[in-house]
């Protein structure tokens, strides 16, 4: 039955394309971890085969260490407030006032700008000369809060400057799922009697599970590989106080030439985040099902 | 959610609204004042805050300056990758609807995986390659590495939209005398018109602001993104002019965001969440 | 010619069997209804026919040519879709236009349209033409999912529970209105149903499918008064037939003592009934009687006792449950106009003539007396 096979082919044809691309994606991956295995520098011509040199000196090397302390700062940083601040947003903005109806069409601002541009109204508003913030900043008495340009501050400059791009993408997915609890069951809890607590727990969590675990992916794996924003607001400085592995790496790589030892750094990034993502993904699998079962 | 009119409720609402009027002017401020910046003349920069003379002059310089330049390059890169997106994009995101096969869930995964593959991981062997390739610095390399960004979007958002039709009306157009690819071009397309055009809009913007790829993949064909950090980075700045390029930046997606609110929940979370 | 012929149609969906062995042959003109719960592998069969799916074994001959290589485009088969699958972009007009617009069909413009006025007219959605079907009630839209199927003047009509998703009243119409274009349009036609008395009312004959095979095919009184096995017993009729265990004693010619329900009478048998019943091994077999026949009240012919266990007035019938002596439930329809309070003593009786023996293993049909005109 020839259009039985024909038919049988067919998925693989249809996807053909976007597999071709996919390859070719997997070629520079590959091609990275090969080359984490050499000694290749950007400015020499010789390339010999150095074993797990690269891997190990990484692992001894307390920049290594010192990059995935910040990363891991960031991350849990910046997911913890924007997950918090989104949702107490979101449970404000499930209602029909004025200022609620207005704000749900704007708040997605900050979102669509690009990340190094809102970085760089960031510099602006805070520029110790031309900055809006000043004055407001010497009335509660931080008059010389130094932002980006001090250790002690740059991290926290940096999770408002991440804060304000990307709490409208937890608030905007959080609402949408608020809006698309279905009102049945609540309504039977209305009838059987439960407490306010007992429908948040057993109702409204569940629920909504599927939704806020996968924004938390969708945080948690971006914030751990930013890049954009910190080299906006501080290249991982002052010092290497915001130096996050993708930073180190791109510094390892370009100012100093040392490609191959930057690899490893980013494999490794890259294997923690892919392990995170899936194990994440099957929490959300299982809350989805979950949620179907409960509604 | 019963609505009382106790004087308590009515705290609690003005405490509503004043939260919600905290994170608006914490959200919208810094664009408001972005735009203030950039109508402010570089005299009174320093000296004003909120009363000055508004000007275009701003404007003026940098729409004649070489960033138009720039901002042409974007839109090129920008709109090329996205199409190449949709035409690779819209069958793969079917077969992954449709069709059962082996490894599907896995392809999926691996296509959504992309997107969390920290950029600088792929840049660095990318540099190389694209050097000895003749691709640094091309409109064709930054397509090219742009499709990591709005390929998997795209498919994940359509394979949703492909979901929600029912399989039995590709059946019927089948029955009614039409070959699959007919099918697939008079009766699907058309309806998944509306996820076509959020998923593109939405991948036009990803791809926009893309900051990572164009800075270290390429020199000279370069974005407006990335020249328009080099203007802060410049010795002597001229603020307003900074800010009136950020802001002609951002005015493509601000209006483009307006534009696909309905989709943007689907788009967001990758299809992951139906708004 | 339009006959239809399908030889061992297997399809498993992986583990679960969608059908298995189905071998049915449907005859050019006639009008079969395919009769099942859910789940039975009714839609499969469809499917199958109209190429949607492709079988693991089996083949499917339409006409006189066998058609298990051709696109579904190719088959000149129609099907209506339970779920009408209706075009959502277009209108009823463009909806019923589209098949004909095709590469398969082709038809020139002024064609087109004087066949879909046509049908429109004939299934009264002439004035709907312009609507786009979001705008359409389940009814009409039904009616459009049915014209486009009527205008490609198919060689089959392959029609998957149209009427299961409309009101009782508008289903009742619109069985009468089908059976009145089956005479005008004359096309072979399969017709898949979980409604027995769509089946029976509307089909020629009967196939009776149940767990992806068919127990039966036939005419509808033939699945009805000689239902194959137990199971086809058990799916047709509302409420459902009874089914006990009797014991048989002391065989004659033309009589049997039956043990049942708590309780042992002589039953009268025919010859034929007798030597059925020698293919028995053991002395059980299983009884079948429809509530329908069951008698209540004394009148000589009740020789079995019970308790009433609930009573449900339905207007001009009513449904009687009785607990027999030995505990098992019977159900009996009686007339409307006679009431029974719950828990009260009664006596009632089946008629011999109503018994349908089953062999208790195999569950397979035996015996029961010949029906005579004007039985009831």
């Amino acid at each position: 039955m020839a259009y039985a096979r024909r038919r049988r082919f067919r998925p693989y044809l249809v996807l053909a394309p976007a597999l071709i691309l996919t390859i070719g994606i997997f070629i520079p991956f590959l091609a990275a971890i090969c080359l984490s295995f050499t000694n290749y520098s950007l400015n020499s011509s010789d390339v010999s085969f150095v074993g797990f040199d690269n891997y190990l000196s990484m692992l001894q090397s307390p920049d290594f260490w010192h990059s995935l302390w910040i990363t891991i700062q960031y991350a849990f940083f910046c997911t913890t407030v924007e997950m918090l601040l989104g949702i107490g947003v979101a449970l404000l903005l499930n209602d029909e006032n004025i200022v609620a109806r207005f704000l749900r069409i704007v708040l997605i601002f900050p979102l669509m700008i690009a990340p190094v541009i809102g970085t760089l109204i960031w510099k602006l508003i805070t520029n110790p000369s031309v900055g809006i913030l000043v004055g407001p900043m010497q009335l509660i008495g931080l008059g010389d809060f130094k932002w980006g340009a001090s250790p002690d501050t740059a991290m926290f400059s940096l999770v408002v400057v991440d804060a304000w791009v990307y709490t409208p993408f937890v608030i905007i997915l959080v609402l949408a799922g608020l809006r698309s609890l279905p009102k049945s069951p609540y309504e039977a809890a209305l009838i059987d009697g439960g407490s306010a607590w007992f429908v948040f727990k057993n109702l409204t969590l569940p629920m909504l599970a599927p939704v806020l675990l996968i924004t938390l992916v969708f945080r948690l794996m971006l914030s751990l590989q930013e890049f954009s924003i910190i080299f906006a607001l501080t290249e991982g400085g002052p010092g290497d106080s915001t130096m996050s592995l993708s930073l180190q790496a791109y510094n390892r790589a370009f100012p100093f030439y040392g490609l191959a030892e930057a690899i490893p750094m980013m494999l490794f990034l890259w294997a923690l985040v892919y392990l995170v993502s899936f194990i994440l993904i099957g929490f959300w699998r299982r809350a989805q099902q979950r949620a179907a079962g409960v509604a | 959610m019963n609505r009382s009119r106790s004087p308590l409720a009515k705290i609690g609402k003005a405490l509503q609204i004043f939260l919600l009027l905290f994170y608006a002017v914490f959200a919208l401020f810094p664009l408001l004042w972005m735009f203030i910046m950039s109508i402010k003349p570089d005299s009174q920069m320093l000296t004003t805050t909120f009363i000055f003379t508004p000007t275009l002059e701003n404007y003026a310089t940098v729409l004649h300056s070489d960033y138009m330049q720039f901002f042409c390059n974007n839109l090129i890169v920008s709109v090329a990758a996205v199409l190449v997106s949709l035409v690779v994009g819209v069958p793969a995101a079917y077969a992954l609807a449709r069709f059962q096969f082996k490894g599907k869930e896995d392809i999926a995964f691996t296509i959504l995986s992309f997107r969390f593959a920290p950029e600088i991981l792929v840049i660095l062997p990318l540099y190389l390659i694209y050097q000895r390739l003749g691709l640094y610095d091309t409109y064709f390399g930054l397509i090219w590495v742009y499709q990591l960004i709005t390929l998997p979007l795209l498919i994940w958002i359509l394979r949703g939209f492909f979901e929600d039709i029912s399989p039995d009306i590709e059946a019927a157009a089948q029955l009614d005398g039409y070959s699959w690819w007919q099918v697939f071009l008079r009766v699907l397309l058309p309806l998944v018109k509306p996820g076509l055009v959020a998923a593109g809009l939405l991948c036009f913007i990803f791809a926009w602001n893309s900051f990572t790829f164009p800075l270290l993949l390429s020199n000279n064909v370069q974005t407006s993104t990335v020249i328009a950090l080099r203007y802060l980075a410049s010795d002597t700045v001229h603020y307003g002019q900074v800010a009136a390029a950020a802001a002609i930046s951002a005015l493509p997606e601000v209006i483009l965001a307006l534009l696909i609110q309905k989709h943007l929940v689907r788009g967001l979370s990758f299809g992951a969440v139906k708004g | 010619m339009a006959s239809i012929l399908l030889t061992g149609l297997t399809k498993f969906y992986g583990k679960r069997r969608g059908v298995e062995d189905v071998t049915l042959e449907v005859g050019d003109q006639e009008f079969l209804t395919v009769f099942g719960p859910a789940g039975a592998g009714k839609t499969t069969t469809l499917s199958l026919i109209a190429g949607i799916v492709t079988p693991d074994r089996g083949s499917v001959r339409i006409g006189d040519r066998t058609v298990d290589g051709l696109e579904p485009a190719d088959r000149n088969v129609a099907m209506v879709f339970e779920s009408y699958a209706l075009y959502p972009q277009f209108t009823v007009y463009e909806n019923m236009a589209f098949p004909l617009k095709s590469p398969k069909h082709h038809l020139p413009a002024a064609e087109v349209e004087q066949r879909v006025r046509h049908f429109a007219t004939m299934l009264k959605i002439d004035h709907l033409l312009n609507r786009p079907i979001q705008a359409l009630s389940n009814g009409q839209r039904q009616r459009t999912a049915l014209g486009r199927a009527l205008v490609r003047r198919p060689d089959v009509f392959l029609m998957d529970e149209p009427l299961s998703h409309l009101d009782a009243k508008l289903r009742h119409s619109m069985r009468a209105e089908l059976k009145e274009m089956r005479g005008q349009l004359g096309t072979t036609t399969i017709y898949v149903t979980h409604d027995y008395l769509e089946a029976m009312s509307l089909g020629d004959r009967v196939a009776v499918i149940n767990h992806g095979k068919i127990l039966q095919v036939g005419k509808p009184e033939e699945v009805y008064f000689h239902p194959a096995t137990v199971e086809v017993a058990q799916l047709f009729g509302d409420p459902e037939i009874n089914m006990v265990d009797a014991k048989l004693r002391n065989r004659q010619a033309t009589s049997v003592r039956v043990q049942a329900l708590g309780e042992e009478w002589s039953l009268p048998i025919t010859a034929d009934i007798s030597s059925a019943l020698d293919r028995v091994t053991g002395d059980t077999v299983r009884l079948g009687f429809r509530p329908a026949d069951v008698v209540v009240g004394g009148n000589g012919n009740s020789n079995l006792r019970g308790v009433v266990y609930s009573f449900e007035p339905l207007g001009t019938k009513s449904v009687l449950t009785i607990d027999s002596v030995a505990g098992q439930r019977v159900r009996a329809l009686v007339d409307g106009h006679r009431s029974f309070d719950v828990d009260r003593r009664i006596e009632f009786g089946v008629p011999a003539s109503s018994l349908i023996f089953f062999d208790p293993e195999s569950t397979r049909y035996l015996v029961r007396s010949a029906r005579t005109e004007g039985d009831d």
